[in-house]
């Protein structure tokens, strides 16, 4: 059971504006943190910088640990962080079952293969695995990607607002979908809606952070 | 009167237009290959054009500078894409294509040949004091028989114009985000681009490079000065054929030969594509995460940098070769420089830039014009969308459509008309002005022109006044396009014109080898700045047309 820990980060814009100043917080496993504030607050840059793909441009300092690793020094794939961006991104010269195992570590093809048809059925979404992604419905491929990240064994999830694109009866539905499936890992929440956060979810506001 | 909006008989006449030549241009080869054109070719030139004994060695030539040179250059853009983006050498790139683009084939090749020949840059750059030579060295020759020279130069130039085409798939593509997932999925960034993006973006960039394949297969003024002399490749050897009357009808068979090879290499490579989209799809989700390579990347930054450098200093030598007086092999720079050539050789180098201006400035006119017609009709839907249509220019090769063209020019009266020179231009310049303007003129939000037609303006008040003026920069690019490719075209200036239009593309290929080596640098440098200026005010135009108006500047 890892915990995501940030320490001391402070970003700032090729301009010189901060975006978060000395900004220190930790997530435990079975924990969802949300990280509020308006657009433009650099809530998706944290996302970023923690995944390591955020332009060089923009200066940082501050370091990201899960459990006692370092992360700012690894590169992207050796993080084992998930990431779930705003759009599901399920890629379209994919399959459904193909974007799954696309997620999967390498393995026995036949074990793999049935893996895949196993989080299907799990996530209500048995005989999909040949479908094409853009024959699903939002909240349809919004699962799958949440089992694509989940397939690849994260040790901590980062979603930036991955339900703000569904309409309001999926969003609840996928929104507790998330919560259980992802139950044991550290879970880092970008949102700047507050009905996103799951009640008992500690909230880190970048405005307050940057006042 | 007056006519209120443009009609469907406009938008039939520019299309008539287009493909009259290029109907005539099938016959008018067709014809004379099966000896069917009296007064022209009167027997069947198959049975002399396989009969040649440079027939066979000219296919096998040019079959190996072509497709290599196509491979390669997919291979390059491949690597930059990988390698490249998104480090700090990515912004040199960019900022390399338009110039690079602009700079037309044989303007290009003269560079390239004075830096790579045994005098040329290169080799004087390590003279004496790490070679030990005083004199060029005999060790290689170009242009070499193998090609060698020949893919370089084809390389070098149409390597910018594939990166650029994938360049703007990019963002659709939604690279960086598929980047992240990848990435967060633990892929290596190569295996992401491998398995993720490149199957996308090849789809999008097939047609582009089919028309480098065609272009490469075929072309005749960078082969006529970096390709070797015995056997020349195949467009070349036909130029031999169809210059002699006796060998008209050999020439016109060559060209449809040409044509059939070219599109059996098309399908060809159809059918790698379908392998490869096999192979790849059985890999595709297997889960190896590949490693990250970190030697690799550098590799081809490394690659990169070399090959855009080795084209900006091909442009460089044009300059220094301009202004040298004496420059004696093994000085890296001229002993003594000199403007005197451009001033004692005026007649050989402005009476061809004048003509070239002319030629061109009408061309942009009146591509511009009609795409400008046909893209209107197509937004007020009285037009289908014709996309392949414009592109069989580019795709089929030159010889094959100007032979007929010539042909059937000469049997009319018509040839070395300067009329039918500016036409045969427009045919090769008007399908890349209708393919940059059709992005925004179809992206354009129709009520803007609903809002303008409601505030009382009449059609053409809101087309000039409204519609125009916010599509100023895609408007200005496509002229300066159209501008830059008739100032590279060679082959169709000299068989319509029939050897009357000396342009810089003609003085160019036709003095070279025969005349001083500054007069030669003095002319390719003229040839690139004419481009270079088209898109140099393609740059400034909107600025003072949007000068008041930012949002439209920043669009």
């Amino acid at each position: 059971m890892a915990t995501l820990r940030i320490s001391a980060l402070t970003m700032k814009l090729p301009n010189g504006q901060p975006l978060c100043s000395d900004l220190s917080f930790e997530v435990s496993a079975g924990e969802v943190l949300a990280l509020t504030g308006p657009s433009g607050s650099g809530k998706s840059t944290i996302l970023a910088w923690l995944t390591g793909t955020l332009h060089p441009a923009i200066r940082t300092t501050g370091k990201a640990y899960l459990d006692d690793q370092e992360l700012t020094h690894l590169p992207t794939e050796r993080r084992r962080l998930g990431l779930m961006l705003q759009q599901d991104y399920l890629f379209p010269h994919m399959t459904v079952g193909q974007n799954l195992l696309f997620g999967l570590p390498a393995g026995s093809k036949s074990e793999r293969w049935k893996q895949v048809c196993k989080s299907l059925e799990a996530a209500g979404l048995n005989g999909l695995e040949n479908r094409d992604p853009i024959t699903l419905s939002g909240g349809q491929r919004a699962r799958v990607s949440l089992l694509r990240t989940l397939l690849s064994n994260p040790e901590a999830l980062l979603l930036d607002e991955p339900f703000s694109r569904l309409d309001s009866d999926r969003r609840s539905k996928i929104r507790e979908f998330t919560w259980c499936s992802a139950a044991t890992l550290p879970i880092l929440l970008v949102t700047h809606d507050s009905s996103d956060i799951p009640s008992g979810a500690r909230t880190v506001s970048l405005l307050e952070q940057i006042a | 009167m007056l006519l209120r909006e443009p009609t469907r008989l406009l938008g039939g006449a520019v299309l008539l237009l287009f493909v009259t030549p290029l109907l005539a241009g099938l016959f008018g080869t067709v014809l004379p290959a099966f000896g069917l054109l009296p007064g022209l070719a009167e027997t069947e030139g198959f049975t002399q054009l396989f009969n040649d004994s440079r027939f066979w060695p000219s296919v096998k030539l040019t079959l190996q500078t072509g497709l290599i040179a196509t491979a390669l250059v997919f291979l390059l853009t491949t690597l930059c894409l990988v390698c490249v983006q998104r480090t700090r050498i990515w912004r040199w790139v960019l900022a390399s294509l338009p110039p690079l683009l602009a700079v037309p084939h044989a303007a290009l090749a003269v560079g390239l040949l004075f830096l790579i020949a045994p005098s040329g840059w290169i080799a004087r750059l390590f003279s004496p004091w790490l070679t030990d030579w005083d004199r060029p060295p005999t060790a290689w020759v170009v242009p070499d028989a193998e090609g060698v020279s020949l893919i370089i130069g084809l390389v070098v130039k149409e390597f910018p114009f594939l990166l650029l085409a994938a360049i703007a798939q990019l963002p659709s593509l939604h690279v960086d985000a598929s980047l992240a997932i990848g990435r967060t999925l633990g892929y290596s960034p190569a295996r992401c681009w491998s398995r993720l993006i490149l199957p996308q973006l090849y789809s999008r960039i097939r047609f582009t490079l089919l028309i480098i394949l065609a272009f490469n297969l075929s072309v005749v003024d960078m082969a006529l000065l970096l390709g070797p002399g015995n056997p020349p490749t195949f467009a070349v050897f036909l130029m031999t054929l169809v210059s002699d009357p006796d060998s008209r009808a050999a020439a016109s068979a060559g060209a449809l030969t040409l044509a059939l090879g070219v599109f059996i290499v098309f399908a060809g490579l159809f059918l790698i594509e379908r392998l490869m989209s096999f192979w790849s799809q059985q890999r595709r989700a297997n889960g190896h995460r590949g490693a990250g390579l970190k030697l690799f990347r550098a590799f081809g930054q490394w690659v990169i940098s070399s090959v855009l450098l080795f084209s900006v200093f091909a442009l460089i030598m044009l300059i220094l070769w301009s202004v040298a007086w004496r420059w004696r092999f093994p000085s890296a720079l001229p002993q003594q420089w000199s403007t005197a050539q451009w001033l004692t050789k005026s007649n050989t180098l402005f009476d061809p830039l004048l003509l070239t201006l002319c030629i061109a400035s009408a061309t942009a006119l009146l591509a511009m014009i009609a795409a400008v017609i046909w893209l209107e009709l197509e937004r007020l839907q009285r037009v289908p969308k014709l996309n392949s249509v414009w592109f069989v220019p580019l795709l089929v090769p030159q010889v094959t459509l100007l032979f007929g063209w010539q042909a059937i020019a000469l049997l009319l009266g018509i040839d070395g008309h300067w009329l039918t020179v500016v036409y045969s231009h427009w045919v090769y310049a008007l399908p890349y002005v209708i393919l940059i303007l059709a992005i925004a003129w179809r992206e354009h939000d129709p009520n803007w022109h609903h809002a303008a037609n409601t505030l009382g303006g009449g059609y053409f008040r809101v087309l000039s006044k409204v519609h125009m003026p916010m599509l100023v920069k895609p408007l200005s690019q496509a002229a300066a396009v159209a501008v830059a490719v008739s100032v590279a075209q060679y082959l169709p200036t000299l068989l319509l014109g029939a050897g009357r239009y000396q342009t810089l593309a003609i003085e160019l290929v036709t003095s070279f080898g025969g005349v001083d080596r500054r007069v030669i640098a003095a002319l390719a440098l003229l040839q690139s700045l004419v481009p270079l200026l088209a898109f140099l005010a393609a740059l400034i135009v909107p600025w003072l047309v949007l000068k008041p108006r930012a949002a439209l500047w920043q669009r």
